[in-house]
């Protein structure tokens, strides 16, 4: 059956029985056909039997776990069934090498760029700010001049996004914790993007934690972070927008009870419907010549890095073309 | 494409039918299960199928349509089993 990602927001319990998943709770039982799950999402409390993990495990589907305030905490990840020993050596080699890692960082930033003014443009909004960052990026020799013609960038993107929303005032990026409604949307969204790409990388040949622009940091995987940056405007900014102004999630699915403001049980339900159907939903692809989803784009990228890494052909960043 | 499955089988076969399918399709049903499948995985639960059930007296029947969209699907009274994917 054709794979997809399923969201557990209820408080229950996943076990197998004859093959088959199940979540259990009060209400009842949901049986999940093995053959359907690409990735589960766990966003409510979750108790996971040992069996269904090594059932999980044997059908290559990751689980990525949420705290109950929505926060990232950490992803089951199954023994990978695609292993290259080249391709991990050779992703350390761009790593190491100076220039190779510049190049790859640069390529992630240009991109997260060309996307973010893709982004305002489809807004009506002037880009000619955030385009500019890209001057920065040219001259920048080091990784830290790459972080910061990124910020550059970011923040010359962020100043217009109170004339795009038009229910909800943003006013600066803020995170833990996220001081508005429209902040928390942009970290939970974030976070899910996050999971998405890993589930996208565990289904190559690349080692999650081997990452360019980010420093590889022990406990996280950050080549997802690296490939998250140019989806988050095309995939997250947009989705919220969209919630936004259609007015689809109002003042009543946060909860301001904390120091700061998250989504609620229900609003988080309305977030991650509509962001799944964003990952499904498809665009023609100019290569191919076929209908590609969001999420099969996120598959691409990280084929065009093995074939950058391998010297097959140069890595060039995905830059929304519609 | 999308298929609809519907069995008649002996008692003593019929539970294995019905986890065989589980794997693969969703159960909507007593005897039914439909899912979205690409055609090598039709092939699957085909070779399955007939590797339970006596051919000399049992029934399946499969629906084949070229997507969901292809169809109208209308449920009268309780749904038994939902196919949402947010849970």
């Amino acid at each position: 059956m054709r794979r997809k990602n399923f969201y557990i927001v209820s408080d229950g319990k996943l076990k197998r029985k004859e093959n088959t998943i199940y979540f259990e709770n009060e209400e009842g039982r949901r049986p999940i056909p093995i053959s359907a799950i690409y990735a589960i999402y766990a966003l409510g409390s979750l108790t996971v039997t040992s069996k269904a993990l090594s059932y999980l495990a044997k059908e290559g589907v990751c689980v990525h776990f949420f705290n109950r305030y929505g926060f990232y905490e950490g992803s089951f990840y199954p023994r990978e069934s695609l292993v290259s020993g080249e391709v991990v050596v050779r992703q350390a080699e761009h790593y190491l090498d100076r220039d190779k890692r510049l190049y790859l960082a640069k390529a992630f930033v240009e991109g997260s760029i060309m996307n973010m003014a893709r982004v305002l443009r489809k807004n009506g909004e002037d880009d000619t700010e955030v385009i500019s960052a890209l001057q920065a990026l040219s001259e920048a020799e080091k990784i830290d001049e790459v972080m910061g013609a990124e910020a550059i960038a970011r923040n010359a993107y962020y100043s217009k996004f109170d004339t795009i929303l038009k229910n909800m005032k943003f006013e600066r990026r803020s995170r833990q914790p996220p001081e508005n409604e429209a902040n928390a949307m942009i970290s939970f969204g974030n976070s899910l993007l996050y999971s998405a790409v890993l589930s996208e990388i565990y289904h190559t040949q690349l080692h999650p934690a081997i990452s360019f622009l980010h420093e590889p940091l022990e406990r996280r995987f950050s080549l997802a972070l690296d490939i998250a940056e140019l989806f988050k405007p095309v995939i997250v900014d947009r989705l919220v927008f969209n919630l936004v102004n259609r007015k689809v999630v109002t003042e009543s699915d946060f909860d301001d009870r904390f120091n700061g403001v998250l989504l609620n049980e229900n609003g988080r339900k309305k977030f991650v419907k509509a962001f799944n159907e964003r990952l499904e939903k498809t665009v023609k692809h100019r290569k191919l010549k076929r209908n590609v989803s969001y999420q099969r784009l996120i598959r691409l990228e990280c084929y065009k890095l093995v074939k950058h890494i391998l010297n097959a052909e140069k890595y060039r960043p995905f830059v929304m073309w519609w | 494409m999308y298929v609809i499955i519907a069995y008649d089988v002996n008692v003593e076969r019929v539970n294995r039918v019905k986890k065989f399918l589980r794997q693969h399709l969703n159960w909507i049903q007593n005897s039914l299960f439909e899912g979205e499948i690409t055609p090598a995985d039709l092939e699957e639960i085909k070779m399955g199928l007939k590797k339970i059930i006596d051919e000399d007296e049992d029934m399946i029947v499969i629906y084949r349509l070229r997507s969901a969209d292809a169809m109208k699907r209308e449920v009268i009274g309780v749904e038994k089993s939902s196919m949402e994917e947010v849970i």
